[in-house]
């Protein structure tokens, strides 16, 4: 799983609750007490509800702060794109805050900030996820604020032209000026290239210029309806009148009848499958002083057994600063990077399994690369045992802990799971799963997947020439 | 409505009072303060162990030492290398890390309570024993100088280090908190280990702790394990009074990098005591500048006209000093109309004139933010940390939301004026070399290689 969904992969009991609220003592009835995690018991009491229009809600009550976080997730994201329309699920991102039919251009905004909330939005390409943390009494408002810009939004001109360059300076913040927002572009591009995963979730600028608000409109029909939709409410929130006001709100929305079929075809297996094998090595000139680099591998989807493996086997090799590669290659007695790290990047139906890093001055990227294909070939037997598993799991558990401490990150688990994998309690087969993982198992994959002639190394450097 | 409004938010501010307070206890641990806030929901701790110095009592020429001590306390002791130690306490899954400022520091750690004894005992033996063994410091200062090399390709970071040391030249706190290139190469293995021997028996801590009761057994650690009481008498970094002499006019800085079609930009004002304070006057004034989706530069520098993707305005203090701040990006044909926006805006507030809905909206904005303040207890505890340091009393974070609700709109005015006169604060640029052209515009521009603030 990708990490950050990972570190969102944890256990609450029965509540978020602040700090300076009524905290219930631990081992109470819904608290966590765990010594590891085969022995996590989860009780989160949540409400789900699903209305006829097919949006679902999923509500939880934490009173011990006068506050609530609002997550939505829409199952649309940069993989619905078609040919020369790159970018436009994150360009409607930033549109769904500039007006809807009933709350015009900057309500939406002053609605939250003069509250004392905060918001915000990310789209991948997979999804499009809004989030609000607000003080309570605004929760009635809020709910009808969202339903309101689910229905329809504006897309006055003027606010379109705007928000276009404020994309395009996005654009050049993350990519054009980062060289390792240049690279990690460049290694989605060959990994998933010819799928739905090839393009660019922001866009290439020529996209983004000729993109049209009769474009975006449909977009918005066709994917922002309630059965595309997925909402959670965790805080300081009274069940019965906040499932009555969601019912009052979003009831008289219509579902996109057509969704269902739409997605079928969207969602076929086959077209993310991998098209060809990638290009062993890539060069591209950026802005770097030092050669970054990195070595990607065919990944596993979202919710696979083996993408768990993959995580485990990505923690051991390069999180914390005893892993493995940190000590091979940047602590150790002959170090060649100033960075590495492992990451496991699962989408919904494909996925990239790679390591990454910064070489040192005096270190030669020709040299470097030789010894790192050397050395994955031998890893799986060196760096893998019983105690860097246990390690592994032990970071997990804590991570888990720590990402329940607030109402954000329990609507963020909850709703990546409901939205995913269609029910939020997935979390249950997803911890045992991890804790069942064996030390055999974890080598086999780390095998399989350095084993692969389908690899491909991508490189970023100053000193590299530039494409004529 | 609004008088509604005023109550409501009032009585939340006095119940959260009342139940915040009830979660904090001090403690006495043998002649040690601890601060312990009570958190049952997990099995899980947070604390750390505050140092009354921090980067202003480095060595002239060895800047960062006190940051390079505590960064390098897991290089090595007699007993154990640095794998070893690492592994040990990743294993239990701790997060371990060190703070520096220029006045005080911390090292925080976090894990399981299970495993809280075990791991406390660890970093007391790494600050009791660590040996600095000179191959491991030289391959991780080797490391940090690679690190800040690199920080030229990365123009947003390179522009905030920059900016917060060309906004404070000439004075102690100018000085990057871990240093610069050449300081690092200064440093020893001999220098850590003086180091480390003033913070353990010359300067006081304490001790800032949350967690359920069981984590109160860790006293016995503190106290033998790593032998610290008795910290009274200990030395505590007196408070200075500093003094900032006037600039004629805004003083600008371009760093120039190659092949860069973006600008970033950032102000930078160094502030005395006087200027930031009353606390709640000087959040609000930069909150209605530069903060959330409707501030002022956010309005007219995103909004309307879309010259950038993020903008935000910032003044913060710590005991004796403190710095204010604006921060954005934008292409580089659109700099010079960036740069007159933002010296429009600033301008306009300076004068008065201030949208009174807008200004009332931020206001109550700011006070309903109050509880979200204790929404994480490691948070709420480095308020407190924060607070004490400065020598304030806690009451001053309950009464917050209160006396923010009581600003008047001349005070917002006049505290523009102390945190983002024009005419008082540095501009950095990093970007193209191109753009010396356009900021001349504004006034004499200076040019600065990039490793000139590595």
């Amino acid at each position: 799983m990708n990490k950050k969904f990972l570190l969102s992969i944890i256990l609450l009991g029965t509540l978020v609750s602040g700090c300076a609220g009524n905290q219930k003592k631990s081992g109470e009835a819904g608290t966590p007490d765990a010594k590891d995690l085969a022995s996590l018991e989860l009780k989160l009491p949540v409400e789900r509800i699903v209305l006829p229009n097919g949006l679902r809600v999923l509500l939880m009550s934490n009173p011990s702060l006068p506050i609530y976080s609002y997550y939505t997730f829409y199952d649309v994201g940069g993989r619905y794109e078609g040919p020369g329309t790159t970018g436009a699920t994150h360009f409607l991102e930033h549109m769904m805050f500039k007006g809807s039919q009933n709350y015009g251009p900057g309500f939406f905004d002053q609605f939250v900030d003069s509250n004392g909330g905060s918001n915000n939005a990310y789209t991948s390409f997979d999804s499009t996820v809004y989030y609000q943390n607000m003080p309570k009494e605004t929760l009635e408002e809020m709910i009808k604020i969202e339903a309101d810009r689910m229905n329809s939004i504006l897309l006055i001109p003027l606010a379109f032209e705007s928000e276009r360059k404020v994309i395009l300076e996005e654009r050049k913040m993350r990519y054009e000026n980062s060289p390792r927002g240049q690279m990690f572009q460049a290694l989605t591009q060959e990994v998933f290239a010819g799928t739905p995963y090839g393009g660019s979730v922001i866009g290439s600028e020529e996209d983004i210029l000729g993109l049209n608000r009769e474009r975006m409109l449909e977009f918005h029909k066709t994917f922002y309806s309630p059965n595309n939709a997925v909402i959670v409410i965790i805080g300081d929130i009274d069940l019965g009148k906040t499932s009555q006001w969601i019912r009052r709100a979003f009831t008289p929305l219509s579902k996109n009848e057509k969704l269902a079929e739409l997605k079928t075809d969207y969602n076929r297996e086959e077209v993310y499958r991998p098209k060809a094998k990638m290009n062993p090595e890539m060069r591209l000139h950026g802005e770097s002083p030092r050669p970054i680099f990195a070595l990607a591998y065919r990944g596993e989807k979202l919710g696979a057994r083996r993408a768990y493996v993959m995580d485990i086997l990505a923690s051991i090799l390069g999180s914390g600063e005893s892993s493995y590669f940190h000590q091979n290659y940047v602590s150790g007695a002959k170090p060649q990077l100033s960075s590495v790290g492992v990451a496991n990047y699962n989408l919904k139906y494909n996925g990239v399994f790679f390591v990454t890093g910064e070489l040192l001055e005096k270190t030669s990227l020709p040299k470097f690369k030789q010894t790192l294909m050397k050395d994955v070939s031998e890893v799986c037997i060196k760096a893998i045992d019983e105690r860097s598993l246990q390690k592994t799991k032990n970071q997990y558990l804590v991570s888990y802990y720590n990402e329940l401490q607030t109402n954000a990150g329990v609507a963020s688990f909850l709703g990546q799971r409901e939205s995913f994998f269609g029910d939020y309690m997935t979390y249950k087969d997803e911890l045992k799963t991890y804790n069942s993982i064996t030390l055999a198992e974890v080598q086999v994959v780390c095998r399989e997947v350095f084993g692969s002639d389908d690899n491909f190394f991508l490189s970023v450097w100053e000193k590299h020439p530039k494409k004529s | 409505m609004k008088t509604f409004l005023l109550i409501l938010l009032i009585t939340t501010s006095m119940n959260l009072e009342l139940r915040a307070q009830e979660n904090i206890k001090r403690f006495d641990w043998d002649g040690m303060e601890v601060v312990w806030l009570q958190d049952e929901r997990f099995p899980t701790y947070a604390l750390s162990i505050y140092f009354a110095d921090g980067a202003l009592a480095d060595h002239p020429q060895r800047r960062g030492e006190t940051a390079a001590t505590l960064n390098l306390l897991t290089a090595g002791t007699r007993r154990f290398d640095h794998r070893a130690i690492a592994e040990n306490l990743e294993f239990y899954g701790a997060s371990y890390a060190p703070y520096v400022t220029h006045e005080y520091s911390t090292y925080s750690i976090s894990g399981l309570t299970k495993d809280l004894i075990p791991t406390v005992k660890k970093i007391c033996h790494l600050f009791a024993d660590a040996s600095f063994p000179e191959p491991q410091v030289n391959i991780e200062k080797n490391r940090a100088i690679e690190s800040l090399t690199s920080l030229v390709s990365d123009h947003g970071s390179l522009a905030s280090r920059a900016i917060r040391e060309l906004s404070m030249a000439g004075s102690a706190y100018g000085v990057p908190v871990s240093g610069k290139i050449a300081d690092m190469k200064r440093i020893q293995p001999t220098h850590l280990s003086q180091k480390l021997s003033y913070l353990n028996e010359k300067v006081q801590k304490r001790i800032y702790l949350t967690g359920p009761e069981s984590v109160l057994a860790v006293q016995r650690v503190f106290n033998e394990e790593c032998g610290w009481k008795n910290q009274k008498d200990l030395y505590v970094r007196a408070g200075v009074e500093i003094k900032i002499e006037p600039q004629d006019k805004l003083k600008i800085i371009l760093i120039p990098v190659p092949n860069a079609n973006q600008a970033q930009v950032r102000f930078g004002r160094f502030l005395t005591k006087s200027m930031t304070s009353p606390d709640e006057v000087v959040t609000l004034t930069s909150d209605h500048l530069g903060s959330g989706f409707t501030s002022v530069l956010m309005t007219e520098l995103r909004t309307k006209r879309g010259l950038t993707y993020s903008t935000g305005a910032f003044a913060a203090a710590q005991r004796d000093y403190g710095r204010s701040g604006i921060s954005t990006s934008t292409k580089n044909e659109n700099l010079a109309e960036l740069l007159n926006v933002i010296k429009a805006s600033l301008k306009e507030m300076s004068e008065g004139k201030i949208n009174t809905d807008h200004l009332a909206r931020t206001q109550k904005g700011l006070a309903g933010s109050y509880p979200f303040r204790f929404e994480s207890s490691m948070n709420y505890l480095s308020q407190i940390l924060l607070l004490d340091h400065q020598g304030r009393d806690l009451s001053e974070l309950y009464k917050f939301q209160e006396r923010v609700l009581k600003i008047k709109q001349d005070e917002v005015q006049r505290m523009t004026t102390n945190l983002f006169d024009w005419d008082q604060m540095v501009l950095v640029v990093v970007g193209d070399k191109s753009l010396e052209k356009t900021l001349k515009e504004f006034g004499p521009v200076q040019v600065m290689r990039p490793d000139s603030v590595l």
